[in-house]
């Protein structure tokens, strides 16, 4: 299989355009597998990355880069009851996950 | 859906950022590319369950905005493509991991594979699905 997905990298693109993450504290919804939190997660201050689905969590640890293992928490979590304090994050993102 | 709007609200400081990346049905337009050439074969069907899944979003996110927890600052569409060597990959791919979000018809089937074995010994078959991203901001 020679499948690439957004191989023109717009997403991260349109990501960088759309809010600063430098420094900051990142929640993201639905992160699946990483592809997406891989290309940004070294621009935050830190990143907890949560879904539901134990089997695209996996492959995301198995994943993740050296670099970012301090940097990226990955936890399965529901968005209807995220195990967070209130007020702990700057920025949310909603990957295909709405 | 408005629950998770609401716990996403919830963790968030004040004026903290919501983003919203998502797809949206759209009949993506099916192409095949190469380094000199271009040709749109089709368009993908929609199918009932993503136009569903797209009605329920819009509806939990205008019931959020309208309870006063976000503004919206900023949106816009871009192309997510999908990328493939051959015709058969991209069907196959479809088959097995679209079956919600969006189908091929034997039409579309039919003048991609014609215009990829007609085409540049580079081409590639895409799908250019459309994305919707949306910056909130918490009120």
């Amino acid at each position: 299989m020679t499948l690439q997905k957004d191989p023109e990298r717009n997403e991260i693109k349109y990501l960088r355009q759309f809010v600063h993450l430098a420094g900051k504290r990142v929640l993201e919804v639905g992160c699946g597998e990483g592809r997406l939190t891989w290309q940004y997660a070294k621009w935050t201050g830190s990143t907890v990355a949560m879904d539901l689905d134990h089997d695209s969590l996996r492959v995301a640890k198995v994943d993740r880069p050296y670099t970012l293992e301090d940097k990226v928490h990955l936890t399965c979590a529901d968005s209807h009851d995220l195990p967070f304090s209130k007020e702990k994050f700057d920025i949310a993102i909603l990957a295909w996950s709405l | 859906m408005v629950h998770a709007l609401e716990e996403v609200r919830r963790v968030l400081v004040p004026d903290g950022i919501l983003i919203d990346i998502r797809p949206l049905a759209d009949r993506w337009p099916v192409e095949v590319i190469s380094t000199r050439e271009f040709k749109e074969t089709g368009r993908a069907d929609d199918l009932l369950d993503q136009v569903n899944a797209d009605v329920a979003s819009n509806e939990a996110i205008v019931d959020a905005e309208s309870r006063g927890w976000f503004r919206r600052e900023q949106e816009e569409f871009f192309p997510f493509f999908y990328s493939w060597d051959t015709p058969s990959e991209m069907e196959k791919y479809l088959a097995e991991e679209w079956t919600d979000l969006a189908g091929l018809s034997e039409n579309t089937k039919a003048a991609t594979r014609s215009a990829w074995a007609l085409g540049d010994a580079d081409s590639r078959v895409r799908v250019r699905v459309k994305i919707l991203i949306t910056r909130w901001k918490k009120l």
